[in-house]
């Protein structure tokens, strides 16, 4: 627990909270300021917005703890304040609420834009408040109301205040408070608890399963159709050159476990799972089914992957491959496709460039040192990729205009 | 919807931050204005041991403006560029840029250095910077780096960061006097992240014409020396064919994607004739 105190509508307010919790359920749950709602509680709907240093922001994605000795100002504040009781009035007279979720926080956002906007135009004022959704009445009323509030105000010679009067550089809030240090006591650290396993569960594969995100990775190796094919028989040789996976056991009908770790930016997780490898000599194509559950998030993953080895038509071999999964629980609320796809890439290019070094060494019939993956803890790989796209660019600059 | 539970602190410069981040036994995370980790920590997308709360060192609320360019301290704000409370040396680029960004009750707090460091490829900031060939600084337990800010970011969310590095400022280059730049986004929402941006800046006192595509699936594309695809002065001149290229070649498969990127680079082209 750690001390905060602020300045809440004038008045000073100290509590004990968890470096965890947002302003918004301070003020909400342990002070009864209920005027802030809270609704998509992660600074997309506007809600929660309240004035932290007489600007507005977000009170659901702001710490309580980061806003030390600051001043707050909170939809209950502003029953005094003078813009607030002409929005007010004219929210009334426009019709600008309707089950008044979104009000607390339209009036917060309307008060900074009369403050600051010295003569909008509707669009601007719809811009302004995009950052504010409100799901019953519409915005015709409330767009009425701010129009008619700033109107009004510039007729009685009141200029607008551009930067909203605050002189402070930094986070609003920020900047006041003297250094902290939360001495909780540590419980299991992150870096502990991914590092458990957990025992596989047995595979259960549902023929009419259909996975949501797909993609197809091709890649060409500078050895043999033949070699290739050998290797992706050997699966410890294949899990090495995975970054962030390893194996747990193999079982001679091809049933593996295993751990897969990614990484993208601060979202780590690691999959514990069991896969069915199947091959077919005859076409040189195999799939691995597989599903796996990342405790800490709570998540879990099912994928099927096909693999078909090729001559490639000017020598060595192409390796296509079909990747199909669905993500479940925590980590697939995070719904950005394109950047599963960049994770994909990655995780592609780093195999290649260790699955070249793996066939390497044994086209060398596997003498000397065994070559240590290039990319080997987990997926982190962004520059991998780059560096390649990068060479190939420069190539085609130079061939388009005759430049290096 | 909430975090779980961590530990948190508040150092006051940036030695004692450094301190903080170099315990490898805990997963630790540097917190600015919250306004990209936040929604992550409330979806628990994201569950480290201890939050870094770097806004309380004055040196990174801070900027410096030196002989040929402006240094802004990590925890500068977009509403503290969008509002002039530093000076302007890209003639109206960055305010104009910050102004655009998410909404304002976002940009008081939401902050320059973890914009970039959060490195999502969609954000304005690795876009418009590159462009204007900013580079930031990073402190470490073995130093400082400099790099230019689009190799900063690696890919989709992530930075170059190494094991208890710090990104302290980023450093931005002043303008030519005849410089002009253009800057365009591709949003369905106002304020939503963009599904294509184009950046461009020409500043021929200094012999820069670069562009940028941003907003794919990874780091921007940065095209050093555009002249080439902007042909010089008629507008008819955009050779849309070699950036379609060029984005196919940097793997954009999607032909109405590439289409989209080569649009917002040509808009961005004709902002930067326009001024």
């Amino acid at each position: 627990m750690t001390q905060v105190t602020l300045t809440v509508n004038g008045k000073p307010l100290s509590a004990e909270v968890e470096p965890r919790t947002h302003l918004a359920d301070l003020l909400r749950e342990t002070h009864n300021l209920t005027g802030t709602h809270i609704g998509c509680e992660h600074g997309v709907c506007g809600a929660c917005t309240i004035l932290i240093d007489g600007v507005p922001a977000r009170s659901c994605i702001t710490f309580a703890v980061a806003c030390e000795q600051a001043e707050i100002t909170t939809i209950e504040g502003l029953d005094e304040d003078e813009i607030g009781a002409e929005l007010r009035e004219a929210f009334q007279k426009e019709h600008g609420l309707q089950c008044g979720y979104c009000t607390p926080g339209m009036i917060v956002a309307a008060r900074d834009l009369v403050l600051r906007l010295q003569a909008p135009s509707e669009k601007e004022i719809r811009t302004a408040m995009s950052g504010n959704l409100c799901r019953c009445t519409g915005y015709v009323g409330i767009i009425r109301a701010i129009q008619d509030v700033i109107a009004e105000r510039r007729a009685r010679g009141i200029d607008a205040i551009p930067d909203g009067g605050r002189k402070a550089l930094g986070p609003a809030g920020s900047g006041h408070a003297a250094a902290a240090e939360s001495a909780a006591p540590r419980k299991e650290t992150a870096a502990a608890a991914t590092s458990k396993t957990v025992a596989a569960e047995a595979l259960e594969v549902d023929p009419d399963w259909k996975p949501q995100t797909s993609f197809r990775q091709s890649f060409t190796v500078s050895h043999s159709p033949a070699e290739v094919w050998a290797f992706f028989g050997r699966i410890a040789d294949v899990i090495a050159c995975l970054p962030g996976a390893s194996l747990t056991s193999e079982s001679e009908d091809g049933q593996v476990t295993g751990e897969m770790r990614v990484k993208a930016g601060p979202i780590a997780a690691a999959f514990q799972g069991v896969a069915q490898v199947t091959r077919d000599e005859a076409s040189r194509s195999g799939r691995v089914i597989g599903t796996g559950k990342d405790t800490r998030s709570k998540s879990a993953t099912r994928g099927a992957m096909e693999y078909r080895v090729k001559p490639a038509p000017d020598g060595g071999t192409d390796v296509e491959v079909d990747v199909g999964f669905t993500l479940t629980g925590m980590l697939a609320q995070f719904g950005r496709s394109g950047l599963v796809n960049d994770v994909a890439n990655r995780l592609t290019s780093a195999f290649v460039q260790n699955l070249e070094a793996r066939l390497d060494y044994a086209a060398r019939g596997g003498e000397g040192e065994a070559p240590e993956p290039a990319v080997a803890a987990e997926l982190n790989a962004g520059a991998l990729l780059w560096s390649v796209i990068a060479g190939r660019l420069k190539r085609l600059f130079a061939k388009l205009f005759g430049r290096g | 919807m909430k975090p779980v539970n961590f530990d948190y602190a508040r150092p006051l410069d940036v030695d004692g931050a450094l301190a903080l981040l170099a315990d490898e036994t805990a997963l630790v995370k540097v917190v600015a204005g919250s306004q990209s980790l936040g929604p992550m920590l409330n979806l628990r997308l994201v569950q480290p041991d201890l939050l870094v709360d770097i806004t309380g060192v004055e040196e990174l609320r801070s900027f410096e403006e030196s002989g040929d360019k402006l240094t802004l301290g990590a925890c500068i704000t977009h509403a503290d560029i969008e509002d002039g409370r530093l000076p302007d040396v890209t003639h109206g680029a960055l305010p104009s840029v910050a102004s655009g960004i998410a909404y304002r009750a976002v940009r008081n707090r939401g902050t320059v250095g973890g914009s970039l460091t959060h490195a999502d490829p969609s954000a304005d900031w690795v876009s418009m910077l590159a462009a204007l060939g900013a580079t930031v600084t990073l402190r470490g337990p073995e130093g400082a780096r400099h790099l230019p800010v689009e190799e900063y970011m690696l890919g989709a969310l992530e930075a170059d960061l190494r094991p208890g590095e710090l990104l302290v400022s980023v450093t931005v280059p002043k303008l030519g006097s005849g410089a002009s730049w253009g800057y365009y986004k591709s949003c369905r929402k106002t304020g939503e992240f963009a599904h294509a941006i184009g950046a461009m800046l020409i500043d021929p006192e200094r012999g820069i014409c670069r562009a940028v595509i941003g907003a794919t699936e990874t780091r921007p594309l940065v095209i050093a020396d555009a002249k080439g695809l902007i042909g010089d002065g008629d507008p008819a001149a955009f050779d849309s064919k070699a950036v379609t290229a060029a984005l196919t070649e940097a793997g954009m498969r999607d032909p109405i994607e590439r289409q989209t990127h080569s649009v917002a680079l040509r808009r961005a082209v004709e902002g930067a004739r326009g001024r």
